[in-house]
């Protein structure tokens, strides 16, 4: 394939493919939010006064760390319905919202342990170090977009089964590695500044933090 | 070990939230409230199931629902299923009926409405390159033979004929497996195989073997619906089908060889009885008569002990163990759990020398090549792992074929592309421990020697990349390598038994997860206490 017939190629699906990865972010702000609300209820919980309850929020923590995402994502899609009804009204439970909550698994876990740490912070009144928590969550959001791929294997229409679509209808045996490459693009682009001005938040913080207790 | 009893009952507690299920007494009730039939077709079997060129689902099978959807008076909505997906996507209730090349066969009609009579039949056969001389299936034992997962007759070719199955997801990963070389064969479906061999990129390729296993295909719908008044309409349908030799119009208007079962089937449905009456009638009871059913299921199967006991166990508790009393599937989740194992294993080995490498060149000072690792090991972390192994695999490994004709192993490249992407995020944990110790002692520098410093300083984000290395092992099974989440897929494409498989393949997990992070945590306190000393 001539590199002007593979640019062209690639120009025609940019539009599907973008939308793609368009679902990745979704998937993934979905699992953040899910899992940040849940996370942040365990947090809080593990810095109750009360024993038991700060005991048992601990262990939830640690369940969730040693769920793998993966194979999660195949639980949920083999045994959550497809539609539930309540009260007689019919609720279709999407495959992405299914890939959502297999990653807000991961994200329970993150916040639980990070927001605890932010509010300890909190507590002591040291404020830049409780901001810290925005650039790691900000940098957990870049991870779990990386993950949120995984859902194209329950046959979420995301960039990665966009990816499969368009290489079955162009064919050839090149094709494949220039749209994969192209979509590995995708992620670099929305990763790499993130991930570049949560490091420069975080130097900065940590600086802010440097003066105040020298 | 308290704590962890209370992780393992807090699973359990989760899992009996999810296995709860709800349903509507009949489905035609829910199909026209909703006023859409939602029908499961093939998108990657031309001409019975394809995408057209507006990426439009079109074939004989989708023709067949439209009928369907017209005779119930609602719209109709295809959606792709895949042979490993169909009959899930009915269970869980995603669509209503599923008309996508599945065969009628014992196993299947235990856990869905397999719709009598049947609209057409297939058997197996393989596709081989013009130079493999083959003349009998005999001539396969032992050879490594790709099979598309799901198909009813892999496990049965397997066992007869002792093929080494490799199974792949979809018929392009199968296609493409045996282009590339990883296997002699391709056990496929005959009417399939015509839809693949038609594309010219396939002119070379032959099927030199006898057809196996002949079997009908039927509409599916959920095991629920056994004797509703949707199973009888769409019977009724395929029926009036079978009478006006409309099948066999549509075949033809599809570009199909003409199939012997078709027009037996036509004969049949139209044969009268001596009175005038039509032979193949309702009863009494709303059954066909046995003359018009599939003949070779209305044998009882043979069930030996072991599987009968398997079988009480599962209409008694409503327990379906297959791993238990059935040999083949327990053997597929042994090999599956040895091979996650060594997965686990080798992709911590690799992740921990490819993290060790990459940041003692980084720290080397050679210029270019420390500059050229530290941006490479940035650009890593940033690349989903999943698409790094589609790369390699079919990518880069199909590129590698064409030019030099050598093929190499799936989890060897599972192994390579996961222990990459965790080396990367290894490499900055060792980085970042590094300039500590810059901080601390004037003059330090990454050599061998103190690497081992490092490496304790940097222990808990490394220990936290390994954990997540160990959890990601799972994606091996994109590229059919036979791990714990292939075989546990194979095993409910087979048996229909979801629920209690994926309740294993979790509780499996989740141990082996755990049982990891106990062992580093017990190095942890090693090196603390060696540390002290």
């Amino acid at each position: 394939m001539a590199t002007a017939e593979i640019v062209a190629m690639l120009l025609t699906w940019t539009p599907f493919l973008a939308l793609g990865f368009a679902w990745n972010i979704l998937i993934s702000l979905v699992a953040m939010a899910i899992g940040t609300v849940l996370g942040a209820v365990l947090a809080r919980l593990r810095l109750s006064s009360r024993k038991p309850l700060a005991h048992a929020s601990l262990v939830v923590t640690e369940l969730t760390r040693n769920i793998p995402t993966f194979v999660f994502l195949f639980y949920l899609a083999f045994l959550i319905p497809a539609e539930l009804e309540v009260a007689g009204n019919l609720y279709a439970v999407p495959a992405w919202l299914k890939a959502s909550l297999a990653l807000s698994v991961a994200v329970i876990g993150f916040v639980s342990d990070n927001l605890l740490v932010a509010l300890r912070h909190q507590q002591s009144r040291n404020h830049a170090a409780a901001l810290l928590f925005i650039p790691s969550w900000t940098s957990y959001l870049v991870t779990i977009v990386m993950a949120s791929s995984t859902a194209s294997v329950i046959g979420v229409g995301e960039i990665v089964s966009r990816c499969n679509i368009v290489i079955a209808a162009v064919g050839g045996d090149e094709t494949m590695l220039w749209v994969y490459t192209y979509a590995i693009s995708y992620f670099l682009l929305f990763c790499f500044p993130l991930n570049w001005a949560m490091g420069y938040a975080r130097r900065r913080l940590l600086a802010r933090i440097g003066t105040a207790t020298p | 070990m308290s704590r962890v009893k209370f992780c393992t009952a807090c699973l359990l507690a989760l899992m009996a939230i999810f296995a709860g299920r709800e349903a509507f007494a009949d489905r035609l009730d829910l199909i026209q409230k909703r006023g859409i039939l939602i029908a499961g077709v093939k998108s990657d079997y031309p001409p019975f199931g394809m995408l057209d060129g507006n990426a439009r689902l079109i074939g004989f099978e989708p023709d067949l629902a439209a009928e369907i959807a017209r005779r119930l008076g609602v719209r109709l909505q295809l959606v792709a299923v895949s042979s490993t997906n169909r009959l899930q996507k009915l269970d869980e209730g995603a669509i209503d009926l599923v008309v996508a090349t599945l065969a009628d066969t014992p196993q299947r009609r235990q856990i869905a409405t397999l719709v009598e009579p049947s609209y057409y039949a297939s058997g197996a056969t393989v596709v081989t390159s013009p130079h493999s001389r083959l003349s009998s299936w005999a001539d396969l034992r032992g050879k490594k033979v790709c099979a598309t997962q799901g198909a009813y007759f892999n496990r049965a070719m397997a066992q007869r004929f002792l093929l080494d199955l490799q199974v792949f997801n979809g018929t392009r990963d199968t296609g493409l497996a045996l282009r590339d070389g990883r296997c002699v064969a391709w056990l496929y479906d005959d009417t399939g195989i015509v839809g693949v061999l038609g594309d010219p990129e396939w002119a070379r390729f032959e099927t030199p073997l006898p057809s196996m296993m002949v079997s009908p295909w039927a509409i599916a719908l959920a095991s629920t619906e056994q004797g509703s008044r949707f199973e009888h309409a769409v019977s009724e349908a395929i029926a009036d089908w079978h009478r006006s030799g409309w099948l066999i119009e549509s075949e033809q208007r599809w570009g199909i060889k003409p199939n012997h079962f078709l027009t037996d089937m036509r004969e049949l449905w139209t044969r009268l009885q001596p009175d005038g009456s039509p032979l193949c009638a309702r009863q009494s009871n709303d059954k066909w008569p046995v003359e018009c059913r599939n003949k070779f299921l209305l044998s009882s199967a043979d069930v030996d002990g072991m599987q009968r006991f398997g079988l009480l166990l599962k209409e008694q508790a409503g327990l379906d163990l297959a791993i238990i009393h059935d040999a083949y599937d327990r053997q597929l989740f042994l090999h599956g759990l040895w091979v996650t194992l060594q997965l686990m294993v080798a992709c911590i080995a690799g992740s921990l020398a490819v993290g060790c490498l990459g940041a003692l060149v980084a720290e080397s000072g050679i210029p270019l090549l420390s500059g050229l690792v530290r941006i490479s090991a940035a650009l890593g972390r940033m690349t989903p792992p999943l698409l790094l192994i589609y790369l390699v695999f079919f990518g880069i490994g199909r590129i590698i074929v064409s030019r030099f004709g050598w093929t190499f192993d799936g989890a060897a490249i599972a192994i390579f592309c996961l222990s990459t992407y965790t080396g990367c995020a290894i490499v900055s944990a060792l980085l970042d421990a590094v300039a500590v110790l810059k901080e601390q002692e004037a003059g330090f520098s990454l050599r061998r020697r103190n690497l081992s410093q490092a490496l304790r300083l940097a222990y808990a984000p490394v220990v936290a990349s390994l954990v997540n290395v160990v959890k990601a092992t799972a994606m091996a099974s994109v590229i059919g390598v036979p791990e714990l989440v292939s075989a546990a897929t194979a095993i409910v494409a087979e048996q229909g038994n979801p629920a209690v498989m994926m309740n294993v393949l979790m509780i499996t997990y989740f141990l082996l997860v755990m049982a990891i992070v106990q062992i580093f945590n017990f190095l942890e306190r090693r090196m603390l206490q060696s540390g002290n000393r």
